[in-house]
């Protein structure tokens, strides 16, 4: 069946279109002439024939006629969806730019901080007196250190248990 | 003829399907690099100050790693609305 769809979509949308308006018209006309027929003399013979050829006709060329509309229908719905899709993509690349750009900027700004501030206790509060002899007077407890790495290490326990 | 007219309304329905895909969205490098461990004190007998610089540079990392979550809540809610534009 997708065989016939697929040689169906080879051929130009305008033609097919008068095609199925034309097997439409000829079951029309076959349906009209076999109901005519019936009172024109010597033509009763054909009745027979017309009648059923017009209407297998008409309801092939309405069924084809109805899959066209469909068809183009949803080529409709497919193109604007695709525009849409298409816009969103875009979209969400430009999205992608200013978040990126954004968080280069608040890293690189945190960076510089945290350096500044780290220079500046080199430069700054290791010159003062007041803070020199508390250092060589109170290093900091071995136990206050390990108290600090085992917070620093806290996220190890919580991947122990994963 | 009731039938026929009966047929050819149900043979108008003719459908068939023609799928539209959208792209999952990149995310930015910046999100997809992980947050550093924090750094530990070196050594028994510290200075306060060396203390404090590590200290510091913890802080540092944490802000860092903020600025990567919320850069992950802003590009999901970002990406969320635009998907859902789509219709």
């Amino acid at each position: 069946m997708s065989q016939i769809g697929w040689m169906l979509s080879l051929i130009p949308d305008a033609v097919l279109n008068w095609a199925y308006w034309a097997i439409i018209i000829a079951g029309l006309t076959g349906v009209l002439a076999g109901w005519l027929g019936r009172w024109i003399p010597f033509y009763g013979n054909y009745v027979k024939i017309l009648q059923p050829v017009g209407i297998v006709l008409l309801v092939l060329g309405v069924w084809l006629r109805g899959g066209y509309d469909t068809e183009m229908a949803w080529r409709d719905k497919v193109a604007k969806l695709e525009e849409q899709v298409k816009i969103a993509e875009q979209k969400s690349q430009e999205t992608n730019t200013v978040i990126e750009k954004q968080v280069v900027e608040k890293t690189k700004v945190i960076k510089g901080k945290t350096e500044y501030i780290t220079k500046y206790i080199d430069r700054e509060i290791v010159k003062n007196q007041e803070i020199i002899k508390y250092i060589e007077q109170c290093p900091v407890p071995k136990e206050i250190i390990d108290i600090h790495n085992q917070a620093a290490d806290i996220n190890k326990a919580a991947e122990g248990k994963k | 003829m009731k039938y026929i007219i009966l047929s050819l309304a149900v043979f108008l329905s003719a459908c068939s399907t023609a799928p539209v895909k959208q792209k999952f969205p990149e995310v930015p490098k910046a999100l997809v690099e992980r947050c550093e461990s924090l750094k530990k004190i070196e050594g028994d007998r510290v200075a306060i100050t060396e203390m404090l610089k590590v200290v510091v540079a913890n802080y540092g990392m944490y802000y860092e790693c903020a600025a990567k979550v919320d850069g992950w809540n802003d590009w999901y809610l970002e990406q969320k609305r635009i998907y859902e534009s789509v219709k």
